[in-house]
């Protein structure tokens, strides 16, 4: 019975965070349009409702009723598969992430933490799913039986596994400074002086922070590293092939990764949903974590208005010789500074002389 | 439930190694393989293993699969032909080691199951990362390290193999006319050898020394 209960609560919890997650996708897309109109000169999609409001609506409406063509030479199983990988790839690391911390729900009066499932490496969890997520680009790639299908995909897993490498190795350094791969633990660590002394961004890790950025950006195949959808070159990279929902599968893979991204950031750097009142309201750590994550999303947004895509030996010069030895001098800049203890006397001489730290 | 599941994954590892190795698409193995890397980690996690189970997932699923299905979607693999079975005499081989390895099985259980002794804890630390860590840095430290060196030699010895073109960089320009190089500078394998090499146009002595990069 109290297992049954357990998991009815779970369940219930998935469900909630994934509406949520859903809904914000879906305007994520439309703030993109309309953010890029914006940043363009024109107005972007306003017609479908108030200001646009329902265009998310009208375009799942049109995905589901288009034609679903699949080509003719295509290797059928892996064709299907591919798109199903990204998705449920990208949806899966949902679970882990710290929405807020300990509230009250109301009617069933039940204290509970605001995540799905906690548990002792959800950091190692979230690496490795995404791992996974290189499949379905790479098996939609091959499974088209198209060069330009072929390019996007060979590309793009030759580009997630080098950024792959440079993202584990600047989270590394969170951890050296956290001692745990629990992101709740993490997030409560950064908690500091109103909620946002402690982030790891501000002291601690901003190098990792910007190395994780770039190839966090990299790894969800976004401007300016967008090589495996690269118009001018590929037709449209990997997905030349698919139309309908399964081209919908992929455009919702993308966002929801992107999205994803934005959560870890805002995790590890940013203090998850640590912010001022949080102790005294706690359900204000919700809208912190969603405002911070809404703040990363821009910044995606901003970067496809303002910047041009690299080539492809750039692209694979700055992984490697720029951003993975940049990855290694901060682990052991941080592993120097947390072994010396030179962060804990900063620590402790900001709060003895100013009585300011948190 | 932890009964359901384990039948489950287990169930699921059983079927995608059977398929890995019917399969005739090198791509379906490849496919099948990953499959089966998920379920065992599914399985750790079940075993209170959960670093285990994720390195098993990043690095197994997640990095060298990825290689393998690179290479072959890089090389284009075909599906391989169903050959005449040779070695026919494998097969009453097979069947009996078959035979054996479920006897084996069945001696276990039945034993196990018939054993007074209980299991004295059902949680152990072993797959924590905490353990792990620890015992890879203090007791077993000295082969945690010889092991990185092995790594660190098949690194090497790859790049050697593959950039045996010779001891110039790629920045090396070519001097235009009659130019004679030593063995030893044009390839690598061969050190000591300063018997010489003539050339007698400048796009001759950029292929010898491999720097005629785009002017085919």
């Amino acid at each position: 019975m109290e297992d049954l209960k357990q998991i009815g609560l779970i369940s219930l919890g998935i469900f909630v965070a994934f509406f949520v997650v859903m809904t914000m996708v879906a305007y994520t897309v439309l703030a993109e349009r309309r953010v890029l109109g914006f940043i363009q000169g024109r107005l972007g999609p306003n017609r479908v409702g108030p200001g646009g409001f329902l265009q998310p609506l009208a375009d799942l409406i049109k995905f589901i009723f288009k034609e679903d063509i699949v080509p003719d030479k295509s290797t059928r199983f892996v064709y299907f598969l591919a798109p199903l990988i990204a998705t449920v790839a990208a949806i899966m690391t949902i679970v882990v992430y710290p929405f807020g911390p300990e509230v009250q729900i109301p009617f069933i009066n039940k204290s509970v933490q605001l995540v799905i499932a906690r548990f002792d490496v959800g950091l190692l969890y979230v690496l490795g799913v995404t791992s996974v997520g290189v499949y379905g680009i790479a098996l939609a790639g091959w499974s088209s039986n198209n060069k330009y299908s072929l390019m996007g995909g060979l590309r793009s897993s030759a580009q997630m596994i080098s950024y792959e490498l440079a993202l584990g190795l600047a989270l590394i350094g969170v951890i050296l400074q956290s001692g745990t791969l629990d992101l709740y633990s993490i997030v409560e660590q950064q908690a500091g002086h109103l909620g946002i002394t402690g982030w790891n961004l501000i002291w601690a890790q901003p190098l990792g922070f910007f190395i994780y950025l770039t190839a966090a950006i990299a790894e969800t195949n976004r401007v300016p590293f967008d090589l495996p959808e690269a118009e001018t070159e590929l037709v449209a990279g990997f997905h030349t092939e698919y139309s309908a929902m399964k081209f919908a599968l992929f455009f919702l893979a993308e966002y929801v990764n992107m999205f994803t991204v934005s959560m870890l950031a805002t995790t590890l750097f940013l203090g998850g949903w640590a912010g001022p009142f949080v102790h005294q309201v706690p359900w204000l750590g919700v809208f912190y974590f969603f405002g911070k994550v809404i703040l990363f999303l821009f910044f995606y947004i901003w970067l496809r208005g303002t910047l041009p895509r690299f080539r492809f030996d750039q692209l694979m010069s700055f992984g490697w010789k720029y951003l993975v030895p940049f990855a290694i001098f901060n682990i052991v800049l941080t592993a120097t500074l947390q072994w010396s203890g030179a962060l804990d006397y900063v620590a402790a001489f900001l709060k003895t002389s100013t009585g300011w730290w948190g | 439930m932890t009964g359901i599941l384990f039948i489950l994954f287990a169930g699921l590892a059983i079927g995608c190694a059977t398929s890995m190795v019917v399969q005739r698409n090198p791509l379906y193995s490849a496919i099948s393989l990953i499959g089966v890397f998920i379920s065992l980690a599914c399985l750790y996690v079940m075993l209170a293993a959960p670093f285990i189970a994720a390195v098993q997932v990043i690095v197994y699923a997640g990095a060298i699969m990825v290689l393998v299905v690179f290479v072959i979607m890089l090389l284009n693999v075909e599906e391989e032909e169903r050959r005449p079975l040779r070695l026919r005499f494998l097969i009453p081989v097979a069947v009996i080691l078959a035979a054996i390895f479920f006897a084996e099985t069945a001696f276990i259980i039945y034993f196990v199951q018939a054993s007074p002794v209980t299991l004295s804890r059902n949680v152990s630390d072993v797959g924590l990362t905490s353990s792990i860590g620890g015992g890879l840095f203090t007791t077993y430290l000295l082969p945690f390290e010889i092991t990185s060196i092995l790594l660190l030699m098949a690194i090497v010895g790859a790049m050697t193999l593959a950039r045996s073109g010779g001891l110039l960089s790629s920045r090396a320009a070519v001097v235009p006319g009659d130019q004679v190089f030593s063995k030893e500078l044009l390839d690598r394998r061969e050190p000591g050898d300063l018997s010489a090499v003539t050339t007698h146009t400048t796009k001759e002595a950029a292929q010898l020394l491999g720097v005629d990069k785009g002017t085919k």
